[in-house]
């Protein structure tokens, strides 16, 4: 699985994310059931940043540069960073590229 | 104002358990699940709904779809006022008003709770890892009568009276 900085990826139909308490939850659907006694997952400050601008619109340079202007960060730390956390967010389903416009 | 620093990005898993979800987080998510069309699972905590859901039962709370529950139906909703997530039984309908209370608790009636309120009907009890059915079927209309007459408790205290000296052989 190769993420590219060119890629849009967006939230897969297959989770539900809300803040709560300051804190991203991320509840998988799982076999078309929310179930809060399987495992659910839970993204730092960091990676809530990631998720909000994972919009399927901008491709992740977009999404890096977005970061590099709002926190105190060299972009190419960022976009190391943000290819990380797509790469395991899209392996556990959560993400799904979106088709370019 | 200075930017603040970009941290390692991080995914926890975790189990519900593990979270510290409060009540008002838990209808949050439940609100999000079932305005998806998916049934939302989670663990039942409390007594009021004794025997039929009790605390520790994971119970399943689907979307409502066209209908409005039925009396005799278990629904979860949020309690006016205080927010609270609360799984309760409907005892009685008039028109779009349902009059709630639970099966253990009827000197605590939720009253009449609006629509907006109701997030789902219960439609399935997993107790140990099995299915609980009882008080989910037809009996429940039985069980909202007598749930509402305030026959409910006497009756099961002398179901659980003439059935201990069985059990005792």
């Amino acid at each position: 699985m190769t993420i590219r900085m060119d890629g849009i990826y967006a939230p897969s139909d297959d989770v539900v994310a809300r803040e709560i308490e300051g804190e991203l939850i991320i509840v998988p659907l799982v076999a078309g059931i929310g179930d809060m006694e399987d495992e659910l997952y839970a993204l730092n400050e960091s990676g809530k940043a990631i998720w909000d601008r994972l919009d399927g619109e901008r491709d992740l340079g977009g999404v890096v540069a977005a970061l590099a202007q709002d926190y105190d960060a060299a972009p190419s730390e960022i976009g190391h960073d943000v290819l990380g956390l797509v790469e395991e967010l899209v392996r556990r389903r959560m993400l799904v590229e979106a088709p370019a416009v | 104002m200075r930017p603040q620093p970009f941290d390692e990005p991080r995914l926890f898993v975790a189990r519900a358990q593990e979270l510290p979800l409060s009540g008002q987080a838990l209808v949050e998510l439940m609100r999000a699940v079932l305005a998806r069309g998916v049934p939302f699972r989670f663990c039942a905590r409390g007594w009021s709904m004794a025997p039929f859901i009790r605390d520790g039962d994971v119970i399943t709370v689907s979307p409502f779809r066209h209908a409005q529950p039925g009396a005799g139906e278990v629904v979860a909703f949020v309690r006016p006022g205080a927010g609270k997530l609360v799984v309760h039984r409907v005892v009685a309908r008039r028109g779009t008003a349902s009059f709630i209370q639970g099966d253990s608790a009827p000197d605590h009636m939720d009253g009449i709770i609006p629509p907006e309120n109701l997030l789902g009907r219960v439609t399935r009890i997993e107790r140990n890892g099995h299915d609980v059915w009882l008080g989910l079927g037809p009996e429940r209309y039985l069980i909202a009568w007598l749930s509402r007459t305030r026959l409910l408790i006497p009756l099961r205290a002398w179901l659980a009276s003439w059935a201990k000296p069985w059990f005792r052989r």
